[in-house]
């Protein structure tokens, strides 16, 4: 066996250092501590002993020569010219991405991004005509689709150097009403919204060449209701977020999802890809003015309450205007919540490149079938519908129906209470 | 409700704590049998003994060092360093003792304590017993910080940080322990981490903290009704942990942001909000962010040039109305 | 010939007031600190351990001594040079040299290194690197006792170097003021890192000349004797749990290597450390043992079997991984977490 003699680490700070003179030479035998070499840097010079005995074999560190810390300078042992050891630095190879921190109910940030800074771009600080504009107005404009020479040359007009969020207001005033949330009078015309326009060419294409089926089942929330009733107000006063059922259909959707993979998938030419991540979309309606679906990624490392929080941020930001495109990347399924106003039930248009989208309707006391040892009774349970539009080039219905009975199960039959603990 | 001083307060706040938990014990110089140089504790020592409430000789490693090992071994200390300017003789507690420790140990050891401390200017007693050096103790991964503007924060803040498990350090400002507040009686217990909100507004944000609070409202009362600036006012409360949600909201709301800060200028705890609102808020200013701090200078004993020192409410009030242009939305 | 020794004073030795079981115990711990302390050199050389190392190298006869007099309960303290009493208090070698190698096996995941070593279940509660920083804290683990009226004593552990320090002098005021149950053992090895304690000292023994200043008795001993460590130490702990309060002790010892792995001691006058070598401590209780009847079979099962401990931990150590990534940002925070925002 042989051994490699390494430069030693000399000084916490030292990184090389240079072999003044050797006191063994090639063949000699060596014991444990004999001194071997002799080694200087610029702040110390000292002998260095062997470890281990056996001859010495090939000095490959001549003296009058350097090396770096670690570095191989001799071996000793039977074989000389081999060095047959493992080499003795066994440090782990340049960090990979570090991956979330498991000890917090949420996936935050990175340690090494501990702002978020927003990606996006909304144009440069100097406009035309000279004018220099506020970053919120130059978020504004660009969010509302203004002409930003215009506004520039009112406000070049009135002798001012800049434009800030009060020229870009009035300007919106002024406009045909573009994105205000005002219903035009009856018979006008009606401009629609940059939001609105992309989203629509959007959800044409996709309801052009997705093949819809819609399927939907009932499902009884009187476990959930009792379980969030219990915890809701804690829950709002602890985090600021509403406890509302989407983040509890939300969590079963992603245990759901583990077991039927084929529904957060990508369907690409003839080939479905299964997707590693169940990075979740969520529908939020911008208060009638289009509607957009940011993502929550990795949804499934989510607890429940990591989930209602995670989601209840990523619509405060949808609804505060601060999405970036990242907010809108990577989705594998998507969640359409739309039982505000009472409705039975939606069948959705899927978010391609998904393959199938979970909706879901109001949730309330309905007369309900209820069996028990005593036989079959009406009573009232807080019912709805949850459904589920799907590609059905990628699977068929029996495949929909069985996630969605799976779905059913999991959302009438877990232990809430026990994840809101 | 009842109408308590700021340094009546302290007391209750601690004797409120000491009542309800036999492990929370209290050390210092002189703040036994004297009941503080301030007359913060007043009563405790007569309260709960003297095996409790302990005089100490005026050595301040000792006293942070002994409440770091009685924190570490089972007691929850409470320990005063009487004027905040001390943390520089006994900082290797603040530093590198307290807030590394768990960390060093993989979590084996922890150290829940409160530091309370005098901090602050305002009160003539020059350089070195005036500085306000929260942004000494807000630089320090592994600390907690907190530094209240009324006695009912004095309260609920301080159990707060009794009960934490980590690291607190408590500033208390000497210019307000004579300042009256409304206190509700029975228990009081705050969140460490949230800020409040004071003063609801929409032109523009202003972040205050400790002493520079109440300056700040005043000014804002008056930019509303003599400039038509209409200013939301954020008592800060927490520098770590920060509450950064409550003011990128209202930055959000308003496009504007002040600081009012008594540390002097260079890395005072406003520049990191600053940079965190430039950063994560950028699209939501409409304008620049201003920080309105105390001189760059060791504070003067004379007491009118330590008042033109400190930011006060008309200071405050001339430079956001100069900076705003005087225009509302 | 196997019960434990009563606590009895200098004056009256009988032939055995220790006790063989109690030697033999020593002499393992002294062994296998002197083991693992040398292969612990070996591997910083071999690039293993990286950093620093600050070994206690013929000093082990105080890290036996005291260790073996405490009770479980006691709560020990020590600097950087705390491998030996870390190990002395039941710490096994492979959490020792992982933490030296900075894996997950070692006794803090390698969050802390060779400085800090703790092991609160063991009752080390900490070592540090920071001169003279644990005297008042273990100070607070004392008074802690007090108040609780628990019957453990604090023992802390410091070099010659200490004694100069602001906060030895307000840690040994404190502890004689309130009368704390807490013990200070000064390892005085004759240097402070590389100067001799005598050149920056005002006095001739560092820490005992200094106990009157603070009303305490000036107490000297052979710090490379393991009985008379021992018998000190039990002493001192008697009177600290019988609540009379703090001792300092002086042992007079040495090390055998530089300060720690940068330094080669090239500031020893010639022949100093072949004087010291003929007062190691291991060699003169081998002698001892031997006087009061073990056996050399004894003696060498004791030495084979350190060896063996020492050859197993190091191959669990090179084999162990590196702690996980997301140790980078845990337990900054009582949570576990370290996020300052929300």
């Amino acid at each position: 066996m042989s051994i490699d003699v390494l430069m030693p680490q000399l000084g916490e700070t030292v990184a090389e250092g240079k072999i003044v003179a050797w006191l063994k030479s090639e063949g000699d035998e060596v014991r444990e501590g004999d001194n071997l070499f002799e080694i200087e840097t610029d702040k110390v010079t000292m002998e260095v002993q062997a470890i281990a005995a056996g001859r010495l074999g090939e000095i490959r560190v001549k003296a009058g020569d350097v090396a770096k810390v670690g570095a191989i300078v001799a071996v000793i042992g039977a074989d000389s010219g081999t060095a047959a050891g493992k080499p003795a630095i066994e440090s782990p190879k340049a960090a990979p991405a570090l991956p979330p921190a498991r000890h917090e109910p949420v996936a935050m940030r990175s340690p090494f991004e501990e702002v978020s800074t927003p990606r996006e771009i909304y144009g440069r600080a100097k406009g035309p005509q000279g004018v220099r504009i506020t970053p919120l107005a130059r978020r504004l404009i660009a969010q509302n689709g203004l002409d930003v020479e215009a506004i520039a040359m009112t406000v070049s007009n009135a002798g001012r150097g800049k434009i800030s969020q009060s020229d870009v207001r009035t300007a919106l005033a002024a406009a045909p009403v573009a994105a205000s949330s005002t219903l035009p009078p009856s018979g006008g015309v009606f401009q629609l919204n940059i939001i609105r326009k992309r989203t629509g060419e959007r959800l044409q294409k996709n309801w052009q060449t997705i093949p819809h089926v819609f399927q939907a089942i009932e499902v009884d929330f009187t476990g959930v209701e009792a379980a969030r009733t219990g915890t809701k107000e804690k829950f709002k006063a602890a985090t600021g977020f509403s406890l509302t059922y989407l983040p509890f259909i939300a969590r079963a959707a992603c245990i759901a999802l583990r077991k039927f993979p084929q529904i957060n998938a990508q369907l690409t030419g003839d080939s479905l890809a299964l997707a590693s991540q169940i990075n979740l979309g969520i529908a939020v309606d911008l208060s009638h003015n289009g509607l957009v679906v940011p993502v929550v990624r990795n949804a499934d490392d989510l607890t429940l309450p990591g989930l209602a929080k995670a989601i209840g941020r990523q619509v405060d930001k949808a609804r505060g205007g601060k999405l970036t495109s990242d907010d809108f990347a990577d989705g594998t399924y998507s969640l359409s919540n739309n039982g505000a106003f009472g409705t039975t039930f939606t069948a959705p248009i899927i978010n391609a490149p998904q393959v199938a989208i979970l909706s879901t309707d109001a949730i309330r006391l309905r007369p309900a079938m209820v069996e028990t040892a005593q036989g079959a009774f009406v009573a009232p349970r807080l019912t709805g519908m949850v459904g589920q539009s799907f590609d059905h080039r990628a699977f068929d219905g029996a495949y929909s129906a069985a996630f969605l009975s799976h779905l059913k199960t999991i959302i009438e039959e877990r232990d809430w209470a026990a994840e809101l603990a | 409700m009842a109408e308590l001083t700021y340094r009546d307060a302290v007391t209750r706040a601690i004797a409120q704590e000491m009542e309800r938990d036999t492990k929370v014990v209290f050390l210092g110089e002189d703040v036994a049998k004297a009941g503080g140089v301030f007359k913060a504790t007043v009563g405790l020592y007569e309260r709960f003994g003297g095996l409790r409430v302990r005089d100490t000789p005026i050595s301040e490693q000792a006293i942070l060092g002994a409440a770091m090992g009685a924190a570490m071994t089972g007691l929850r200390p409470i320990a005063e360093i009487m004027f905040s300017d001390f943390a520089a003789v006994c900082f290797d507690f603040i530093a590198n003792e307290f807030p590394k420790l768990r960390y060093m140990t993989a979590g084996q050891l922890g150290c829940p304590l409160v530091v309370r401390t005098g901090n602050g200017g305002g009160v003539r007693f020059g350089a070195q017993h005036s500085q306000s050096i929260e942004n000494w103790t807000m630089m320090i991964p592994g600390l907690k910080v907190v530094a209240p503007s009324s006695p009912v924060d004095v309260i609920g803040l301080m159990a707060a940080a009794v009960r934490d498990d980590n690291p607190v350090i408590f500033h208390e400002h000497k210019s307000l322990y004579a300042v009256k507040g409304e206190v509700p009686e029975g228990e009081i217990v705050d969140t460490l981490g949230t800020a409040k909100i004071l003063r609801p507004g929409k032109d523009a944000t202003i972040v205050a903290l400790a002493l520079m609070v109440p300056r700040a409202l005043e000014a804002a009362q008056t930019l509303a009704t003599e400039h038509g600036i209409d200013c939301e006012v954020i008592d800060v409360r927490s520098l770590v942990p920060l509450d950064t949600n409550t003011i990128l909201s209202s930055v959000a709301k308003t496009g504007r942001l002040f600081t009012v800060e008594e540390n002097p200028r260079l890395c005072g705890w406003g520049a990191e909000i600053a940079s965190i609102v430039a950063d994560e808020a950028f699209w939501d200013l409409d304008g620049p962010i201003v920080r309105i701090t105390t001189p760059h200078i060791p504070l003067p004993a004379a007491d009118h040039l330590e008042d033109l020192a400190l930011p006060n409410a008309p200071r405050i009030v001339e430079r956001i109305s100069r900076v705003m242009n005087g225009s509302a939305r | 010939m196997a019960s434990k020794a009563k606590v009895v004073s200098t004056e009256h030795l009988s032939n055995d007031d220790i006790g063989q079981d109690v030697r033999l115990e020593m002499f393992r711990l002294q062994v296998e600190i002197r083991d693992c302390e040398k292969r612990a050199n070996d591997l910083f050389f071999q690039n293993l351990i990286k950093g620093t190392s600050h070994l206690s190298l013929g000093q082990e006869a105080v890290a036996a001594g005291v260790a073996t007099a405490m009770q479980p309960g006691d709560k020990s303290f020590c600097t950087y040079r705390g491998h030996a009493h870390t190990l002395a208090r039941g710490v096994s070698m492979e959490k020792v040299l992982g933490e030296l190698m900075l894996r997950d096996n070692g006794l803090m995941r390698g969050k802390g290194g060779s400085m800090h070593l703790t092991s609160a279940e063991h009752g080390v509660m900490g070592s540090y690197a920071i001169i003279g920083a644990h005297l008042p804290i273990a100070c607070g683990a004392a008074w802690r006792a007090q108040y609780l009226g628990e019957k453990d004593v604090s023992v802390c552990f410091f070099g010659d170097g200490t004694t100069n320090i602001g906060a030895f002098h307000e840690a040994l005021n404190f502890a004689a003021v309130w009368k704390l149950p807490v013990v200070f053992i000064c390892e005085n090895n004759l240097y402070m890192e590389y100067t001799p304690i005598g050149e920056v000292t005002a006095v001739e023994h560092p820490a005992a000349d200094r106990a009157s200043a603070y009303g305490l008795e000036r107490i000297i001993i052979d710090g490379n004797d393991a009985d008379a460590v021992y018998r000190t130490a039990l002493q001192a702990f008697a009177k600290a749990r019988s609540g009379a309060g703090p001792s300092l002790i002086e042992c007079l010892t040495y090390r055998h290597s530089g300060h720690s792995r940068a330094d080669p001691a090239k500031y020893r006058p010639p022949g100093e450390l072949e004087r010291w070598l003929e007062k190691d401590p291991i060699k003169i209780y081998r002698k001892r043992l031997l006087e009061f009847g073990a056996s050399q079979e004894q003696i060498a099962a004791i030495e084979a079997e350190s060896k063996r401990k020492v050859d197993a931990a190091t191959e669990v150590c090179k084999a162990a991984p590196p702690a996980p990534l997301d140790q980078l940002t845990a337990d900054v925070y009582a949570d576990g977490g370290w996020s300052w925002r929300n």
